[in-house]
Formats: structure tokens, sequence, C-alpha cells
């Protein structure tokens, strides 16, 4: 909690603690897959639906351990792409890609990786809170039981070690069969967070997850997502840019389906390498 | 209910729409919104009023069979209305009937609770997969293709449904489907419900799974309505999970709209237990005895009305038609108990109220 209370100071830290590792992107690329830094990256994705091409020859490393944020202006592709990392598009109709996304090193269209268990090792929280129809206690622990991680006289220690975790246990202790709806919006976010932190992902990917939020709860959210790393890698889109100066360690800028630059926040905002960048970051257009 | 001064509204278009020329009082009425509210009043009145009315007949009707029937018609399996030829009207307690009567409707109760069980049994987890299937799986324009075959489907009058199920169906099953099912059932208690003579065609299974289909219709449509309802955000969130489709259908997607799919199951059971025509060309109308096993001829109450009511009325001291009417109210309450335990479990279904008005 004391690097997210000071959230200035952090980005810049981890930034500098990141690039000591791989000064630069190449560099990182360069290294072979089963690098234990890497813990997701994108080869060459192209991905289209329909006749619409969304996502062009997109190469990135998603560093493990690391908050990487994703920006760019609507319809840039980045929540695409975020999805694209546990297959939530494969449904959407007219889908198709090439190339591939690897995690661990491993194709995550690879026939021997089964899609839930890929979705259990990548949680995902959303745009808007979206708890289940059940009670408190049954939505924190419902991955836990679809996953059979572990038996029903566990799921009440499982349910209060991650309620507690994302700050809600004092809030809802005394109400853990009572409906979610009744929460405010920021506490069913935390409850969303919560259900996704209870399956022990690798990765967490969020989706504009403070946007429907007000300034105290995204604040408290932003201050749990900078205690999830370095055990869980976290890959956040945002409209946000200071938000992701605030959080983000590493910040990938897209732009109509390209992927225009990627490095350190500190220095994709202060210093970047590309005029496009620096004509979105400063505002001139986005 | 007693606002009697329907014209004196105190906020009504009257003030702000001065009218020259309202001189009439019916014309105050009409324009001041009385007319309206009137009509609505008596429109909300009608269905209590009628199924009051309903009710009350069927009992005035019903009284003298209840005194000579007794308890007994609900335990005994028989029908007979009188001594044939011999017969003579006699009064027994002051209700005239033939001598001999005796009826017993246990054939019909049971009966009715069976087809019924039967046709919810496999007709209602058929409805809800397909309803998931529709929403969930088929493209939009696939969909719809479907969704006009459900409708058409409940469209097709109940005669035409038991026809095909009297000449067609009945036969095809048991002469195909279930000689093989009573040979290899094992003779254990509840499983030698399924053995011995598997009969003609007319009788229970053929009749139970005649009314499933009838049910699917109303069932399937109502049951995607309700799916296509269910909003994409909790189901993604179930997905990105890693629930399977079915866990999603099971955790999320049903329970969202659970009330709604209790109401869409009763409104099928409502269908099959008062469903007259189909089922009497199909279940042989046995009124006398209770089969012994599913395939053989039965009746249900409603069957045995529509079949039994010429007969009846030939009974000269008007006994039969009696006993007619306290098995239509045996059926009304029933049908009236299933809505009202309905109402019940749609209330503990959505115990977990549902984001109206959560405001996110």
């Amino acid at each position: 909690m004391s690097t997210a209370a000071d959230p200035a100071s952090s980005p810049e830290a981890s930034a500098e603690r990141t690039a000591s590792i791989a000064p630069t992107v190449t560099a990182a690329a360069q290294q072979p897959y089963d690098d234990s830094a890497v813990a997701l990256s994108a080869v060459d994705l192209t991905l289209s639906f329909g006749q619409h091409t969304i996502l062009s020859n997109i190469t990135a490393d998603i560093r493990r351990g690391a908050v990487t944020a994703l920006i760019g202006p609507t319809g840039s592709g980045k929540t695409t792409l975020l999805r694209t990392f546990n297959r939530m598009n494969d449904k959407v109709s007219g889908y198709r890609h090439d190339g591939d996304v690897l995690i661990d090193g491993r194709s995550i269209w690879h026939p021997g990786l089964e899609l839930t268990s890929l979705r259990r090792r990548v949680g995902m929280l959303f745009q808007r809170p979206n708890p289940f129809p059940m009670s408190i206690l049954d939505n924190v622990v419902a991955g836990v039981r679809a996953h059979k991680m572990a038996g029903k006289p566990a799921m009440k220690s499982i349910a209060e070690q991650h309620l507690t975790e994302v700050g809600l246990w004092a809030a809802v202790k005394d109400r853990l069969k009572d409906s979610p709806f009744r929460l405010s919006g920021g506490q069913q976010q935390l409850l969303c967070l919560a259900r996704a932190l209870a399956i022990q992902p690798d990765v967490l990917l969020l989706d504009e997850p403070t946007s429907s939020l007000d300034p105290n709860a995204t604040e408290s959210i932003e201050a749990l997502v900078r205690t999830l790393v370095p055990d869980i890698t976290v890959v956040i889109v945002t409209h946000n840019l200071a938000q992701a100066v605030r959080i983000a360690d590493r910040t990938i800028f897209l732009n109509k389906g390209r992927l225009v630059e990627h490095g350190p926040t500190k220095q994709l905002f202060e210093n970047p390498a590309e005029e496009e960048t620096a004509n979105y970051v400063g505002g001139r257009f986005g | 209910m007693t606002a009697s001064t329907p014209v004196a509204e105190p906020t009504g278009g009257a003030g702000s729409v001065p009218s020259p020329r309202a001189g009439g009082s019916l014309r105050a009425f009409v324009k001041g919104g009385g007319l309206v509210r009137w009509t609505g009043r008596t429109g909300a009145l009608i269905p209590v009023l009628a199924l009051g009315f309903i009710l009350a007949v069927l009992v005035v009707e019903a009284i003298p069979a209840i005194r000579y029937n007794g308890l007994h018609f609900f335990t005994k399996s028989i029908w007979d209305e009188g001594t044939g030829y011999n017969s003579r009207i006699v009064t027994t307690n002051g209700v005239k009937h033939l001598t001999g009567a005796d009826y017993g409707a246990l054939p019909e109760i049971a009966g009715t609770l069976i087809t019924s069980a039967i046709a919810l049994i496999v007709g209602v987890p058929i409805s809800i997969g397909a309803a998931l299937f529709i929403v969930e799986r088929l493209p939009r324009r696939l969909a719809n293709g479907v969704g006009i075959f459900l409708e058409l489907l409940a469209g097709i009058p109940s005669v035409i449904i038991g026809l095909w199920g009297a000449l067609t169906f009945g036969p095809f099953i048991a002469h195909h489907i279930t000689p093989v099912i009573a040979r290899n059932m094992p003779d254990v208690p509840v499983l030698d419900f399924f053995r011995g003579s598997t009969g003609n065609g007319e009788g229970e299974l053929t009749s139970g799974l005649i009314l499933a289909i009838m049910i699917i219709p109303i069932v399937a449509a109502t049951s995607r309505d309700l799916i296509r309802q269910v909003p994409i955000l909790p189901r993604e969130g179930a997905v990105a999970l890693g629930m399977s489709d079915a866990q999603t259908a099971r955790k999320v997607t049903l329970p969202w709209v659970g009330a709604g799919i209790v109401g869409a199951v009763v409104l099928g059971l409502a269908r099959a237990l008062g469903e007259t025509m189909a089922v009497a060309m199909t279940c042989g109308v046995a009124l006398g005895a209770v089969s012994s096993n599913i395939y053989g001829t039965m009746t249900t109450i409603a069957a045995t009305i529509v079949t039994y009511l010429d007969t009846a009325f030939l009974d000269g001291s008007g006994f039969a038609v009696r006993t007619i009417a306290e098995l239509a109210l045996i059926l009304m309450v029933i049908t009236l108990a299933v809505n009202v335990a309905a109402r019940l479990m749609t209330r503990r279904v959505s115990g977990t109220p549902l984001p109206i008005g959560a405001g996110f």
C-alpha cells in the first residue's frame, strides 16, 4: 500500500527497475520466449472483424510482474488487443487473426491449451462492475467452484482472504449472503476484482476498470492494482492518461490499430520517440 | 375505487385547455378523462369478477356431487352412472341420483398429474436448452427463422396434434420404441413402472409426450425472450472467469431470469393440465382404472369431461353432470394451486434482487 499511496513515485521507480533489466522493447523482443521476464507477447498480430482490420502487425512483449497500460484514441484497438489476450474475441462474427499471442512462450491458440484454463490464468475486469446473480460470497468463489480449485469447507476462508485483499471484508462480512447488487458501484467493482483474484491468475486484464466509478473508488482500485504487482502481471486499458502515469510501469501507445510506441511510462510521456505519441500525450489529438 | 366525482380533478386538462363549448355533462365526462378512467376500472374488475363467477357456478353445481360422492371420490377407481335399464331416480341425503351411481376420480386425477409430469420432465429441459441454443449459438437471422417455427408450432390446433398422435406418433413408439424399453427395464420398484405390456400406442406415455410437444413452443419461446434480456456483461464476466458455456448458463444466465423461467414453466404446466382434445384422442379414455404401467390406457380430468359429457346429459337425475362439475372444480383447484405455488417459488428464486434501478 505504501507505493500506491504515493502514485507519482511508483511508476518512476518501477520504470527504472525494469529499464535496467531490458533497456528497450526491441532488445526484449529479441530474447527467447522462455525468458521469464515476458508474460505475454503479441507476435506480428493482425486481427480483423469481417472487412474491418482492427489491429495490424502488433508485436509487443508484456513484462512479467509489471503494470502495462494500453493507451490510444477511441477506435485504436486497445480493448480489442486486451480481449485477444484471453480470447474473448474468438466468437465475434467475422473474427480472423494472423500472427500469434504467446503466454509463457506458448500460443494461446495452441490446441493443447484449454480455453477455460487459459482464462483461469488470464483474469479480466470489465468497464462496469458485473456481479453474478448470486450472493456476495458465491460471487467471490464462483471461479474457484467452476475450476474445482478447492473443496466446499474452504470456500468461506477463500472468500474472506480475497475480500480482505481488496479491502471489502469489513464492509460485507455481515452480509455475505446478501445480493451484490445492493453494494455501491465501487464496491461491486472491488467484488469483481476479488472474484478475479480468487482463481489466482498470472495475468490480470483491466478494461477501463474505473471508467464508471467515482474518484474515491477509482483511487482504491488504482491503489490495489499497485499491490498486485509483481505477483501478477497487469495489463490495463485506459482513456485516462493521468491514470496511466499514476499506475503503469510501461505504456503501449496504439493508434488506428498500429503499435506506435512501447516503453517505460515516464519515457513515453516525457520524452516520446515518435511525434504521433508526443501529439497524443500532449493532448493535441485523441 | 371510490372516486365518485370523476370530473372534479384538481389538476386536469380542464384548467389549461378551456373549452367554451363544453356544455353537456357527458362531454365534460369524456373530456375530463372520466370515460377512460371508468373504462379502465371496469376492465380491471372483469378478470376478478369472471374468476369469482366461474368458481361460484362450479361450486354450486358440484355441491350435491361432493355430498354424495364424499371423500371416496379421490380414492376410488370406478365410473358408473347407474344400473342401466333398471335404473330409477332415488334420493340420498337430498341428492337425486340413479340407483347404483358410483364415482371415483382417482384415474382422472392421477392421469392429469402423471401426464403433466411427463410433459414437464421431457419438455422443460428441451425448451430451455433450445432457448439457450437459439440465443447464444444461432446467428440472429437463423434465430429469427427458428423463432417463427416455434410460434407456428404453438399455433397448431390441438385436434391436429391429437390426430397425429393417435394415427402416427402413438403407434410408432408403441411398435418401435417402448417394447425395447419395457424389455430392458429392470424389475425393481419405480423402474418396473416402465415394464409390461406396451399396448397399441394409446396411453399415458403417448399423451405425456404429446403434451411435451405442445408445451415446448410456449416454454421455449418465453424462455428465449427472457434469455435475450440478460445483459452481455455478466455473461462475459462468467466466460472470462473460465466458466464453460454450461456453467455460464446454469450459474449466470438462467438465474438472472430465474423468476421468469419459473413463470414460463407454469405457463406450460397450465397448458398441460388443461389440455383436452389432444389428450382425449391419445389417452384411450379409460374411465374406471389406473394404468399399471406407463404405457397403459388412462384418462385425465379434461379428457373425461369432454368425452363423458354427452353420456352425462342422458342421466335423468342430473347427477352425472354434477359429478362432471365436481371434476371440473378439482381441475380448477389444481390449476390455481399450481399458480399460487409458482408465485411462492418465484419469490424464493428472485431472492437475489436484480440490479433494476441499482444505478451504476
